[in-house]
């Protein structure tokens, strides 16, 4: 089982972000207004802390560092800035609690197996 | 040296002269090369060296920060290599030329025209020793003996192939460029020059309204995107709306400059000048009429007076940091604007 209770669902007011730890994995926690989106809390552009960089309009969540823009509805990228998709968590609510379905944290690519080492990259 | 550049959308090479760095080398080639401040605070100049001899000048840049130098990481704009380089930026969005607006080139320049605008506010012209052309809302890179690194400046005036570049410096308290231009006689001062750069650019062509959100400096792009509107007669069928940030009335500048554009492009151009630590009690500036007064943060004036009005709107921001940011979720969050009709400078 993974999934695990992240927070109350009425803690995360409309269109607000906040950050949470679940088991010592860091996640942030958007409310859209038609439902919640439970994702890891750093922008997949340059690392910007989304909580502190993340606005919420119109289901569209806009990293204000680069402008960088993904839709909570379709979970898409948006606008002409954005190169990456954003890594969102299952979620599901019970009750009054929302719960994601985390196996282990998400780490982009610029973090671990560096998409910049790997040859084929470049050609693809 | 040769500079090899691999991009997710092609692989690019380009001549790098010896100390210049490998940012200045890609832009004045016509390659679009991710960037921002071009001076070592934003960290979007990221790339990777692959093979070669690269060395990052300043080692503590506030945009290297979260560099993996271990893996070879470093800031276009703060590295030059002493051998031919394999470079590789993560970007999809790396052209071979310019779809648009001017490419950057090297000159000198020579300091002329200083004059105090307010206790901690100069402005000064650069002579140029080659034409350069630029488009309103664009800056440049000065750097001066004696100052390590360059500083970013933006134009103040627009013309085209114009041998003077006209900037205004707000001084930043122990900051190494502010302390020179303040404290010592630089009338005549030699300096080197590198641009045009940014991308906070008006073009006419677009048709379309504007705003401009500005603090203290940051009002230096927004006088060359008025000035290229007025002189177009932008205003007869666009709004421009300007909201220029500072502390009190004393702090102000260019208001008999920004009145007369008022005058000049008639009802549908607005000023608005906010003051964050005073409150005048009063409508409009006390010695013009035509430019009008609040109290409080700029992007607080903004979204206080803009309310309905954001149609076919592209916004201009400029200024400290939390300024920016603050002004940003303006125009996202009330005026709807999308990332395309945004265009902002950082004063890191
Ligand atoms: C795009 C852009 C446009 C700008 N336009 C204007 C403008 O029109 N008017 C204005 O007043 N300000 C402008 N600024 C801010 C300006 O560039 C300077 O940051 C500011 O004037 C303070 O400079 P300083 O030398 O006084 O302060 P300092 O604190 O000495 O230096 C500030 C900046 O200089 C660079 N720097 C410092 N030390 C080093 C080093 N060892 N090696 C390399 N680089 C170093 C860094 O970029 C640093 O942020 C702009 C900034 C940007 C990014
Ligand atoms: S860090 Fe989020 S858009 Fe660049
Ligand atoms: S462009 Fe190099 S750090 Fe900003």
């Amino acid at each position: 089982m993974s999934w695990r209770r992240i927070c109350a669902a009425d803690s995360v007011a409309l269109n607000s972000l906040k950050k949470f730890e679940v088991d010592g994995i860091p996640v942030v926690v958007a409310n859209y207004g038609d439902g919640f989106r439970v994702f890891p809390p750093i922008c997949p552009h340059m690392e910007e802390p989304l909580e502190e960089s993340g606005l919420i309009e119109g289901k569209v969540l806009t990293c204000t560092k680069h402008l960088w823009q993904w839709n909570l509805a379709t979970c898409q990228m948006e606008g002409t800035e954005t190169e990456k998709l954003m890594h969102f968590y299952d979620v599901k609510q019970e009750g009054d609690d929302l719960l994601a379905f985390i196996k282990s944290e998400h780490i982009y690519e610029f973090d671990e197996e560096d998409e910049m080492d790997d040859d084929d990259f470049f050609n693809s | 040296m040769k500079i090899t550049l691999q991009t997710k959308s092609g692989q690019f090479e380009y001549d790098c002269a010896p100390g210049e760095t490998i940012l200045s080398a890609g832009l004045r080639h016509g390659i679009t090369l991710p960037y921002e401040c071009a001076t070592g605070t934003c960290g979007t100049c990221r790339c990777r060296v692959m093979q070669g001899d690269a060395l990052m000048g300043w080692q503590e840049a506030p945009g290297a920060a979260r560099l993996k130098r271990e893996k070879g990481d470093c800031l276009m704009c703060q590295t030059v290599v002493s051998s031919d380089a394999l470079i590789r930026v993560a970007s999809q969005n790396v052209l071979g030329a310019f779809p648009r607006g001017h490419v950057p080139a090297h000159c000198n320049g020579a300091i002329a025209n200083c004059r105090k605008l307010t206790h901690d506010v100069m402005q000064f012209d650069v002579m140029i020793d080659q034409p350069m052309s630029f488009d309103a809302g664009q800056f440049v890179t000065l750097a001066v003996a004696g100052v390590t690194g360059p500083r970013a400046y933006s134009m103040v005036n627009f013309q085209q192939a114009t041998d003077r570049l006209t900037f205004v410096v707000k001084r930043s308290a122990g900051g190494a460029f502010s302390d020179w231009l303040f404290d010592t006689d630089v009338a005549g001062a030699t300096l080197k020059v590198f641009g045009p750069l940014g991308a906070a650019t008006f073009y006419p062509d677009e048709a379309k309204n504007i705003i401009c959100i500005g603090g203290g400096s940051g009002i230096a792009g927004m006088m060359s995107i008025i000035e290229r509107a007025c002189q177009e007669n932008y205003f007869n069928d666009h709004k421009g709306h300007v909201f220029f940030g500072v502390r009190t009335l004393k702090d102000c500048f260019y208001m008999a400059e920004l009145s007369e554009y008022v005058t000049c492009a008639g009802p549908n151009l607005s000023v608005t000048v906010a003051l964050s630590d005073e409150d005048t009690g009063l409508a409009t500036h006390p010695d013009f009429d035509n430019l009008k007064l609040d109290t409080g943060f700029v992007h607080e004036a903004a979204s206080r007076a803009m309310t309905g009005k954001f149609d076919n709107m592209v916004g201009y921001v400029a200024g400290p940091p939390p300024m920016v940011d603050a002004a940003l979720r303006v125009l996202i969050a009330e005026g709807k604007l999308p990332p395309a009709d945004i265009r902002y400078d950082k004063f890191s």
